[in-house]
């Protein structure tokens, strides 16, 4: 109970923020004619730009928020405890990463220094609905949680193998 | 899966199909398994009762003594697999080690079972000769005094059954030891290894497995393989041990210990390929679940409920067939709401009151059960 509440509480700053930040608008580019590009990805302009928001969990998860006049960039890193859960991380990861045309709204390739990331633009808050858009997110934010059960399906087999290869033995 | 299987797949599935053949088949085929071992199998149309099979394998051991060659007991073994059926020829095909003469004919015809058992047997060749080396190693060191190992150094012997997965085997007080320097091409290879490397030492530990050879793991060599080629010596995955005691090697115990030691890679790489797959299905699992979730907050689904902007309330769809009648209905109830939405003076919540039924009529609620449920709009 007493560990589930601080990730309540991340989750729940993440939301509010998001909330907050998911305001999007159409804004052609100001610097060529007829380009409508995410302002959060190109940096040109300043004033177009939002003060970006860093959220931390802890020293090993925390989650970037990058808004623009008509995009949005969220960038998550997931803590990885030991060497396999960081494998296992890096692998489902990117698997999802490769297949970001399915997701539409995830980044091909995660901004540095994080795990994985999100753009969304003012295109994809007039197709999908803004509360389920973040509880989209929110869930996303439970890869840990998968990450945790496959480790553990991991070593479970692995302890059922060894069993069966020592009981030839005897 | 306990264990691989002795007998060769394809070696085992070729001689079948020529004993099983109603007409004669003309085979000379050549295939490799695990890498290593080599096999070319031969038959001609003009004696189909004659298959030749030749095969060779590495078979490296440096040690007390260096032996590259079967055994001459190996071959007593071969031979009484299946007597009056195999007849070794010598000298062997050019490039094999080992060159059987198989009679066909002389498999009993009218029993299936005992055929394809026989044709089995015969499919373990390389199993045979690769276990009686080993076999006959343990046997040695087993029956070995404290004090000739002693007078021997303990040097260890090097086995290679496999190119670049040697192992080690050396005789220790009251025990002999075999150790596996773990390799592996992939990070996420040596991780996943390493995980099972402590689930085996784990369960090695307990009560239940007290029978089983005892199982470590280091990142270091043993100090008795000091001396052995380093590139042999140099590993990503450290180095597992299995203590085996004279239990382990007598009676009919021996073939089980060392079926398990020569299949200890083999055992290792299926396990970790194995878990990759897994891993793979449970991704893809759950991308399909997520794109689902996305797919989920689309608008579309509630375009139609768009016409009634004026209620607070929406009915949900109800899916009607598409029939004349039904969509009459629906136009009666459209221009229904049309009505209350133009009526002049509104009162929220009295619409029920409303008696007038030039203006107004009370819309009238399907008796179905899956009517009844609303969805509200933001």
């Amino acid at each position: 109970m007493f560990q589930a509440n601080p990730l309540r509480l991340y989750l729940a700053c993440i939301r509010n923020t998001l909330e907050a930040a998911m305001c999007l608008q159409n804004f052609p580019c100001q610097e060529v004619e007829r380009h409508n590009k995410p302002e959060v990805e190109l940096k040109t302009s300043p004033e177009l730009l939002l003060n970006p928001v860093l959220i931390c969990r802890n020293e090993a998860e925390k989650c970037l928020i990058e808004t623009s006049i008509n995009s949005l960039r969220i960038s998550l890193k997931v803590k990885q405890a030991d060497e396999l859960e960081n494998i296992l991380t890096k692998k489902f990861l990117r698997f999802l990463s490769m297949r970001a045309e399915a997701f539409q709204v995830l980044r091909r390739k995660p901004v540095q220094g994080y795990d994985i990331s999100f753009l969304i633009t003012n295109y994809h808050c007039e197709e999908m609905q803004k509360q389920k858009l973040i509880d989209f997110i929110i869930q996303f934010m439970e890869a840990k949680k998968e990450i945790s059960e496959l480790k553990i399906s991991v070593n479970t087999r692995g302890r059922l193998v060894a069993t069966e290869f020592l009981k030839q033995f005897m | 899966m306990a264990y691989l299987e002795r007998s060769s797949p394809t070696l085992k599935e070729t001689l079948l199909k020529i004993y099983r053949a109603e007409k004669p088949i003309e085979i000379d085929q050549h295939f490799y398994e695990f890498g290593s071992i080599q096999y070319h199998i031969k038959c001609s149309v003009l004696d189909t009762n004659i298959v030749y099979v030749s095969t060779s394998t590495l078979l490296e051991t440096q040690g007390i003594v260096t032996s590259k060659e079967i055994l001459s007991a190996t071959y007593e073994v071969i031979k009484n697999i299946a007597v009056g059926v195999i007849d070794i020829v010598d000298p062997p095909r050019l490039g094999f080690q080992l060159t059987l003469k198989l009679h066909l004919d002389n498999i009993p015809r009218g029993k299936a079972a005992e055929a394809i058992k026989i044709i089995t047997r015969i499919s373990e060749i390389q199993a045979i000769i690769l276990s009686s080396q080993l076999k006959k190693m343990l046997k040695r060191l087993n029956f070995q005094d404290d004090s000739q190992a002693i007078n021997n150094n303990n040097r260890p012997i090097r086995i290679v059954y496999h190119p670049s997965e040697p192992f080690y085997v050396f005789r220790q007080a009251e025990k002999i030891t075999a150790v596996f320097p773990m390799n592996f091409k992939d990070n996420s290879d040596v991780v996943i290894a390493m995980s099972f490397f402590q689930e085996l030492v784990e369960v090695g530990s307990q009560k239940e497995m007290g029978k089983a050879p005892q199982c470590s793991w280091s990142p270091v060599p043993p100090f008795q393989l000091r001396g052995e080629p380093v590139h042999d010596l140099t590993t990503n995955a450290g180095f597992v041990s299995f203590d085996i005691t004279s239990r382990h090697v007598e009676g009919k115990r021996l073939d089980k210990t060392v079926w398990n030691l020569l299949n200890f890679y083999a055992y290792v790489k299926y396990h970790i390929k194995c878990s990759r797959g897994y891993i793979q299905r449970r991704m893809r699992k759950r991308m399909d679940s997520l794109v689902k979730r996305l797919n989920n907050t689309r608008f579309e689904e509630e375009a139609p409920q768009k016409e009634n902007g004026a209620c607070k309330y929406v009915k949900e769809l109800v899916k009607v067939p598409k029939g004349k009648l039904m969509m009459q209905q629906r136009c009666k109830d459209m221009t229904r709401r049309v009505k209350i939405s133009k009526f002049r003076i509104r009162i929220n919540g009295c619409a029920r009151f409303r008696f007038n039924q030039r203006w107004i009529s009370i819309p009238k609620f399907s008796s179905k059960s899956s009517n009844k449920s609303y969805t509200k709009l933001d």
